[in-house]
């Protein structure tokens, strides 16, 4: 069961580099192994994770089977004005998650 | 050696030879976790530990088909439930069988709740348990040895002291002897297990207490007996004890 | 520099075909390469890969990860780099390469001016000791690199997982 924590500064001035932490619940597997059939289990992991703030995206992530479980990434970006943060994964297979969270400037 | 020395140095090399080096004082893995993994173990917005938790925090409000939800009888888990851990496992008054929080838990599910067992490992169980461990974060471990759980107590010590499988160890020689010694990548704890259930990298996920035991077993080509069998209750009851007032530190992070 | 290392291990048994194509076609923009029976690509290869033949430098890059690590499941890197990150000089990418796993290819980090700083961490899955690699790509075209060794330890109690 998907789940993320988001790690923000409570609070950041106009034009101040912020640090944006996020943990994601996960399984990422790599698949490969014997599935008892004959066949091998397909791989599944999140294979990109895109960050949209202030109407651009600030941050991008392509993942392959060498990102760990629940993984953690961490990135920098501006604080421009009080807004949400979206926050968008994808998963092998087509499926989508999405969370926000909310940058308060100044 | 002149003779007067003699004596005591066969006495060591005895001592050593049995295993029963000096103990010292049982500490908690926590100890033995390197600084970075230390770092990430500490830090909510690092531990993936806590995803289980948060699954156990909406468990514990759902209200299931045939009764209440946990809420319901306990109220605020926070107020009713903490320190709860710090006494597990414990003898069931009503049934007289040994407990741990995960028996606990199973118990209140199929007899109060009406409810089929969640089973051992499943997410909820390890969420449940893991949320409700948590909520004794910081206190001290007090299990009850005396009266009805001193058979169990003297099972466990007497398991924990036991040479098993085809390595011919127990558990004793290297979490009593060799503490603080590297086997493979590991450095050996007191297996103290405060912490479970545990996020272990080696499965990347949440995993209970018996099934480190198990793992342990693995290690030493043991017999790996079932989740929530006597033998590894026994044993935890035993582990508790050895861990008297080090504080529940669950959901920790193990290698 | 040396350090102890494992023997390659020759994977022969990778993953079909079918696996491969169906990663490609959920969209990676990662390469996603078949390993191999016997792989004889090296870490340069891997780069020149990237970077489409152009040599990268040594310089500005600080790639950060431990000499030893207990567990290969999680291993956390950490990569900063100089760059005044404007619209005229900043970083596109970054992209992380483990010369000796399945997938060597492990993840492609994107910025843009937006971010202020060129300063990424993520955790990664190494499946023996092997040297790690960031190649990084600037705006003006330029390539620069920062490869560091880890030595992967095994857990003494492995129960299958």
């Amino acid at each position: 069961m998907f789940n993320a924590r988001i790690t923000l500064p409570p609070q950041a001035k106009p034009g101040e580099i912020v640090e944006i932490k996020v943990l994601v619940r996960h399984p990422m597997d790599r698949g490969g192994q014997s599935d008892g059939r004959g066949g091998t289990v397909p791989r599944k992991i999140l294979n990109r994770m895109t960050a949209t703030y202030a109407g651009a995206e600030i941050f991008r992530i392509d993942m392959n089977t060498g990102v760990a479980a629940n993984p953690f990434v961490s990135f920098m970006t501006r604080a421009i004005e009080t807004g949400d943060i979206l926050f968008e994964w994808r998963e092998d297979g087509g499926a989508t998650y999405t969370r926000t969270a909310r940058l308060t400037v100044a | 050696m002149t003779g007067a020395l003699r004596l005591p140095a066969l006495l060591l090399a005895l001592l050593a030879l049995t295993g029963l080096a000096w103990a010292g004082d049982v500490v908690s893995g926590s100890t033995f976790l390197s600084p970075e993994l230390r770092r990430q173990q500490d830090d909510p917005s690092r531990n993936p530990a806590w995803f289980w938790v948060d699954q156990g925090t909406e468990l514990f409000v759902r209200k299931p088909a045939g009764g209440e939800a946990c809420l319901g009888c306990h109220g605020d888990p926070v107020a009713t439930l903490r320190g709860a851990a710090t006494r597990y496992p414990q003898v069931d008054a009503a049934s007289s069988k040994l407990l741990n929080l995960e028996g606990r838990i199973e118990q209140c599910r199929v007899e109060r709740q009406h409810e089929p067992a969640f089973g051992y490992e499943s997410p909820e169980l390890l969420a449940l348990t893991a949320y409700v461990a948590s909520l004794s974060r910081g206190l001290p471990m007090s299990v009850r040895t005396d009266g009805p759980a001193r058979p169990f107590y003297d099972a466990g010590k007497a398991f924990f002291e036991r040479r098993q499988g085809q390595l011919n160890l127990s558990c004793q020689q290297c979490h009593d002897g060799l503490v603080g010694q590297k086997l493979r990548g590991d450095t050996i704890s007191n297996g103290a297990g405060t912490g479970y259930p545990a996020y272990r990298l080696e499965w990347n996920t949440v995993g209970s207490l018996h099934r480190r035991l198990r793992a342990c077993a693995l290690g030493v080509r043991a017999t790996q007996f079932d989740y929530g069998s006597p033998e590894y209750l026994a044993l935890e009851l035993y582990l508790a004890a050895r861990a008297k007032g080090l504080p529940v530190e669950t959901p920790a992070l193990r290698r | 520099m040396s350090f102890p290392i494992s023997p390659r291990s020759r994977r022969s048994d990778g993953p079909s075909r079918r696996q491969v194509v169906a990663g490609a076609a959920s969209g990676l923009a990662l390469a996603a390469l078949a390993p191999v029976a016997a792989r004889a690509e090296t870490l340069v290869d891997f780069v020149r890969r990237v970077t489409d033949g152009v040599a990268p430098v040594e310089g500005g890059v600080k790639l950060e990860i431990p000499a030893l690590v207990e567990n290969g499941n999680s291993v956390d890197v950490h990569v900063a780099i100089e760059s005044p990150m404007t619209e005229a000089s900043y970083v596109r990418w970054i992209h992380l390469i483990a010369e000796k796993n399945p997938f060597p290819d492990m993840a492609r980090l994107h910025l843009s001016p937006r971010a202020g700083r060129a300063e990424v961490a993520t955790t990664l899955r190494l499946a023996q000791s092997q040297t790690v690699a960031a190649v990084v790509a600037h705006s003006d075209g330029r390539y620069a690199i920062a490869t560091a060794p880890v030595v992967v330890t095994l857990s003494a109690c492995i129960d299958g997982g």
